[in-house]
C-alpha cells in the first residue's frame, strides 16, 4: 500500500470510564491517508466520546492514541493545531465577531498569511455581511459556519468533524458535502461522527457502527450489507435495534423481577 | 484499503499499562504547525479576552452606563475625599480631645485596604469560573475561557492570561476612577476653597498600593480555587495555609501589615516593595495558573431522583411553581458540587471579619464597634452567592415553560436565604461570644436578618439573573448605591451609642447645636434607648421594603426572557 500504509490517526485499546460508566470501551482504530471514515451509531452510543479522545478533548482511561505522529495525550495543544476540529454542539465564543475568532484561531496556529485565510473563508460561507457581528447575535446555522471556517482555517489535511451539517441549510449542507469530497480526492482524510446514515452512503469510503460504546461492525457501506435489496439503515436497525430491544427486555425483567 | 481497521475488546481484557511509546503514525507529508507558546499565546488571547470582558459588561448595559460607572465611582470618591477632614481630625470642629474622636491616617488606610480585599478575594476565583465556562461551553453562551478545549492553547495560559485580564479591567474601571475622585476632592480646594487633608502626592501612591491590594485578593482567591480543583491532596493545602498563617500572626511572627501588601506599600512608601509585591503576586498568579491541568472532562455521573424528596421537604414554601424552582435550585447546587464553594465563599469573609475581631483591638480604634456594627454588614456578602446562584445553569430552557423570570429570581432569593443563614447565624453567635455582648444577640440576629433580605431583595430586584453584567451599569449602580448605603448607614452609626459614645454624640452635637465648635458628648442613656428602637424601626423598615420589592419583582422582570 505504500506510503499510505502509514496511518495517519491510530488508536490502541483507548478506552474511556466515568466512575463505574464505561463511555468507550477498549478500541483499536487505524485510519489512512484519503480516507473518508464515518462512525454512526444512536445517540448516547459513545460516538462525541470516541471523537473527543482522538483530538485530545479528553484523556483516555486506558490505552494510546498517536495522530499524525504526535501524542495526543502528551502534546494536545501540537494536536490541535495540526488538525481541524469541528465539535457537535459548541458555538464560537459569544462576544467575538466572526472575524476576531477567525483571527485568533489562526494566530494561535501561527498560520501564515492568515488574513487572506480569514477573508477566504468568510466569503466562502456567506459570512461578509456578519463579518463584525458577535457570534452570540448569529443564528445557529451562522454560529455553525464560523466553527467549519476555523477548522478550515489552517488547511489541515485531516479534519475531525461531530455532526458537521446539523443547523446548516441544505446549500451549505450540499457545498460543505462537495468541499469535504474533493478534500479527499487532493488527498485529504475525514474522520466523522454522525447518526445521519445518508451521509455514509453519499461520503464515506469506510464506516463503523457504535452503540453503548463498541464497535458492533465496520467496512464499507457495501460489506456491511447482507444483500444488495437491504438498505443501510435496515442495516443500522439489525445491528443497533436489536441491542436497544435487549436493553429493553433486561429493564423490564429487572421491574419483573422487583415487582 | 480493506479489512476491519477498527474493533472493540472488553474492558478487563486490557492491561491499563502498556509497554508501547510509538503507534508509527505520521503526518504524511503534511507540513506541522508550531502552536504559539508562552509570551507570544499570553499576548494573543489577552487582546481578545479583554475585548471580550468590555464587551460582556456593555451587552447588559448600555455603553453609556458603563462609561457612567467609573464616573459615579470618581463622584462618589471625591465627595468622600472631601468629607476626609472630618474622619483625621483637621476640621475646626475638632476640639482638644482629637486623639480619642478621629482617625489616624494609618487606620484609614486600612479602611480603604481591607475592603478592597475583601472585594477581590470575592472575584478571584478563577478556577471554578473556568471550569463552570468549560462546562457550559456547548450552551447558548461560550467564552474564550473554554477555548483550549478546541484550540491549541493550554488551560493553564488562559486562566493566567484570565487573571492578568480581570486585574487590569478592575484597575481600569475601578481603581481609577477612585483615584481621579481623589484628584478632584484635592482640585475643589482651588477652585471651591473647600480644604481636605489628602494631597496630591500622595495619589500615584495611593494608586500603587491599591494595585497591589486588589492583585493580592485576586491571586489569593485564584490559587485557594486552583488548589480546591486539584482535588486532594492540594485541597486541604488551602485551609492549612490560612491555619499556619493565622497561628503566625498570633503569636506575633510577622507584622500584621505584611497580611495587607498594598497597605504596607501606602505606608512605607518604598518603590522596592511595590514592586516586589506586585511580582509576588503576578508570580503566585502564574503559579496558580500552573496548577490548572488541560482536563476537559465534564463527568457522566448517574445520580438517583433528588428533586423529589428535596421538593418534599419543602412543604413550607406551599404548593406554587416557586417550591418547585427552588428544590431545582437546589439540585443545581448539591450536583455542580457549587454549595461546598460557594459556602466557603461566604464563609470566609466572614472568618477574615472574625479573624479580625481576634486580633485587632478595636477598643483602641475612635469608632466604638460592637456586635450590632457587625450585624448589618452580613448583607453585603449576599450580593456575591446571589450572583454565583444566577450562573450555576442556563435558564433558558425555562422560555419554554409556563414559568416566568419573577418566580425564578424569588426561587434564588428563597435558596440564597435557604443556604446561608445558618452560616451568618453561626458568625453573629461566635462574635457576640468573642465581643462578650450576648445581651445585643437578639437584637443583632434582627437587624442581620433583615438587612441580609433587603439587601439580596434589592439586587434581584435591580439585576435580575445578570448581576454579574449589572454591577457596571451605571444607572443600576445609583440605585443600589441608594438603597444600601443609606440604611447601612443609619444602622451603622445607631450601632454606636450602644457603645461608647463620643464620636457619635460629636458629630451629632456638631450638626444639630455648635456646628463647627462642638464638643464630645458623654456616655447618655436616652440616646442608647433611641438608638435601640431606631435600629429595630430600620429592620422593620428593610423587611417591609423587601415585601414590597417582591411584590414589585413581577413589574420589573414580568416581560423578561429567562436569560443570565
Amino acid at each position: 500500500m505504500g506510503d499510505s500504509e502509514v496511518a495517519l490517526v491510530k488508536a490502541v485499546d483507548m478506552a474511556k470510564k466515568y466512575g463505574d460508566f464505561i463511555a468507550l470501551h477498549p478500541l483499536n482504530v487505524e485510519v489512512h491517508s484519503g480516507e473518508f471514515f464515518g462512525v454512526f451509531g444512536p445517540n448516547g452510543a459513545g460516538k462525541s466520546t470516541f471523537i473527543k479522545l482522538l483530538t485530545g478533548q479528553l484523556k483516555p482511561s486506558k490505552g494510546l492514541i498517536e495522530i499524525l505522529g504526535i501524542n495526543a495525550v502528551k502534546d494536545p495543544q501540537k494536536l490541535k493545531a495540526n488538525i481541524g476540529i469541528v465539535p457537535e454542539s459548541e458555538s464560537p465564543p459569544s462576544f467575538l465577531t466572526p472575524v476576531e475568532f477567525l483571527e485568533f484561531v489562526a494566530t494561535l496556529r501561527n498560520v501564515d498569511d492568515y488574513k487572506n485565510e480569514v477573508e477566504h473563508w468568510l466569503d466562502w460561507f456567506g459570512l461578509e455581511e456578519k463579518r463584525n457581528t458577535m457570534c452570540k447575535d448569529l443564528s445557529k446555522g451562522q454560529r455553525q459556519k464560523v466553527m467549519l471556517a476555523a477548522a478550515f482555517i489552517h488547511r489541515p489535511k485531516l479534519l475531525f468533524l461531530d455532526e458537521p451539517f446539523a443547523n446548516l441549510d441544505p446549500i451549505y449542507q450540499r457545498k460543505c458535502r462537495q468541499w469535504l469530497l474533493d478534500h479527499v480526492e487532493q488527498g485529504g482524510t475525514i474522520f466523522l461522527c454522525s447518526h445521519v446514515l445518508e451521509m455514509a452512503e453519499r461520503m464515506c469510503n469506510r464506516m463503523a457502527i457504535i452503540n453503548d460504546g463498541k464497535v458492533l461492525a465496520a467496512g464499507s457501506v457495501s460489506e456491511l450489507k447482507l444483500s444488495t435489496d437491504e438498505t443501510l439503515e435496515d442495516v443500522f436497525i439489525r445491528l443497533v435495534g436489536r441491542s436497544i430491544e435487549d436493553v429493553e427486555r433486561i429493564s423490564e425483567e429487572g421491574i419483573t423481577e422487583e415487582e | 484499503m480493506s479489512g476491519i481497521l477498527i474493533s472493540s475488546r472488553d474492558w478487563d481484557e486490557v492491561e491499563s499499562n502498556t509497554t508501547l511509546t510509538s503507534l508509527g503514525t505520521g503526518s504524511q507529508g503534511q507540513k506541522l504547525h508550531t502552536p504559539m507558546r508562552g509570551f507570544s499565546a499570553f499576548i494573543a488571547t489577552f487582546k481578545v479576552m479583554f475585548k471580550e470582558e468590555f464587551r460582556k459588561n456593555i451587552e447588559f448595559a448600555k455603553a453609556r452606563q458603563v462609561v457612567l460607572f467609573p464616573l459615579l465611582l470618581s463622584l462618589v470618591t471625591m465627595i468622600s475625599t472631601i468629607g476626609l477632614q472630618f474622619l483625621v481630625g483637621d476640621s475646626a470642629a475638632q476640639t482638644s480631645d482629637i486623639e480619642s474622636k478621629t482617625f489616624t491616617w494609618q487606620e484609614l488606610r486600612f479602611g480603604l485596604h481591607l475592603p478592597l480585599l475583601v472585594f477581590s478575594l470575592g472575584m478571584g476565583t478563577f478556577a471554578f469560573m473556568g471550569r463552570e465556562a468549560l462546562i457550559r461551553r456547548t450552551g447558548t453562551k461560550n467564552f474564550l475561557l473554554a477555548s483550549p478545549a478546541l484550540q491549541p492553547l493550554p488551560n493553564s495560559v488562559a486562566h493566567f492570561v484570565y487573571f492578568v485580564k480581570d486585574l487590569c479591567f478592575y484597575v481600569l474601571l475601578i481603581l481609577s476612577p477612585i483615584i481621579f475622585g481623589m484628584f478632584l476632592g484635592i482640585g475643589l480646594e482651588v477652585v471651591a476653597s473647600i480644604n481636605t487633608p489628602l494631597e496630591i502626592s500622595s495619589l500615584p501612591w495611593t494608586w500603587i498600593a491599591m494595585v497591589v491590594t486588589l492583585a493580592q485578593g485576586l491571586v489569593f482567591s485564584f490559587l485557594a480555587s486552583a488548589l480546591w480543583m486539584r482535588g486532594r491532596p492540594y485541597t486541604i493545602l488551602g485551609p492549612v495555609l490560612i491555619v499556619l498563617f493565622g497561628i503566625s500572626a498570633g503569636i506575633g511572627l510577622f507584622d500584621l501589615e505584611w497580611f495587607l501588601l498594598g497597605l504596607k506599600v501606602q505606608s512605607t512608601q518604598n518603590i522596592f516593595i511595590a514592586i516586589i509585591s506586585f511580582i509576588v503576586c503576578i508570580g503566585l498568579g502564574y503559579l496558580s495558573s500552573l496548577l490548572i491541568v488541560d482536563d476537559f472532562d465534564v463527568s457522566v455521573v448517574e445520580k438517583g431522583d433528588m428533586l423529589e424528596p428535596i421538593y418534599q421537604r419543602l412543604g413550607f414554601l406551599g404548593k406554587g411553581e416557586v417550591r418547585l424552582i427552588v428544590a431545582k435550585e437546589f439540585v443545581d447546587l448539591f450536583r455542580s458540587g457549587s454549595i461546598k464553594k460557594m459556602t466557603v465563599s461566604y464563609a470566609i469573609p466572614l472568618l477574615v471579619l472574625l479573624g479580625m475581631a481576634w486580633l485587632v483591638d478595636f477598643a483602641e480604634a475612635p469608632i466604638p464597634i460592637n456586635l450590632l456594627s457587625y450585624a448589618p454588614f452580613l448583607g453585603f456578602f449576599g450580593f456575591n452567592f446571589y450572583s454565583w446562584l444566577t450562573i450555576l445553569d442556563s435558564p433558558e430552557f425555562m422560555n419554554g415553560l409556563p414559568l416566568r423570570v419573577p418566580q425564578l429570581i424569588r426561587a434564588k432569593v428563597v435558596v440564597y436565604f435557604l443556604a446561608t443563614s445558618w452560616i451568618s447565624l453561626i458568625f453573629i453567635v461566635l462574635m457576640a461570644w468573642r465581643l462578650d455582648e450576648w445581651a445585643s444577640l437578639p437584637t443583632s440576629i434582627i437587624v442581620m436578618f433583615a438587612n441580609s433580605i433587603y439587601i439580596v431583595a434589592l439586587t434581584a430586584y435591580l439585576m435580575g439573573l445578570r448581576p454579574n453584567q449589572a454591577i457596571f451599569d451605571a444607572s443600576i449602580m445609583i440605585w443600589f448605591w441608594i438603597g444600601t448605603v443609606l440604611p447601612l448607614l443609619g444602622l451603622f452609626l445607631l450601632s454606636f451609642t450602644q457603645g461608647d459614645v463620643s464620636l457619635y454624640g460629636n458629630w451629632w452635637e456638631r450638626t444639630s447645636q455648635d456646628g463647627l465648635a462642638a464638643t464630645a458628648a458623654m456616655y447618655d442613656e436616652g440616646l442608647v434607648q433611641q438608638g435601640y428602637m431606631g435600629m429595630i424601626a430600620i429592620s422593620v423598615v428593610l423587611l417591609l421594603a423587601s415585601m414590597l420589592l417582591w411584590k414589585l419583582m413581577d413589574r420589573r422582570w414580568g416581560n423578561s426572557h429567562f436569560n443570565n
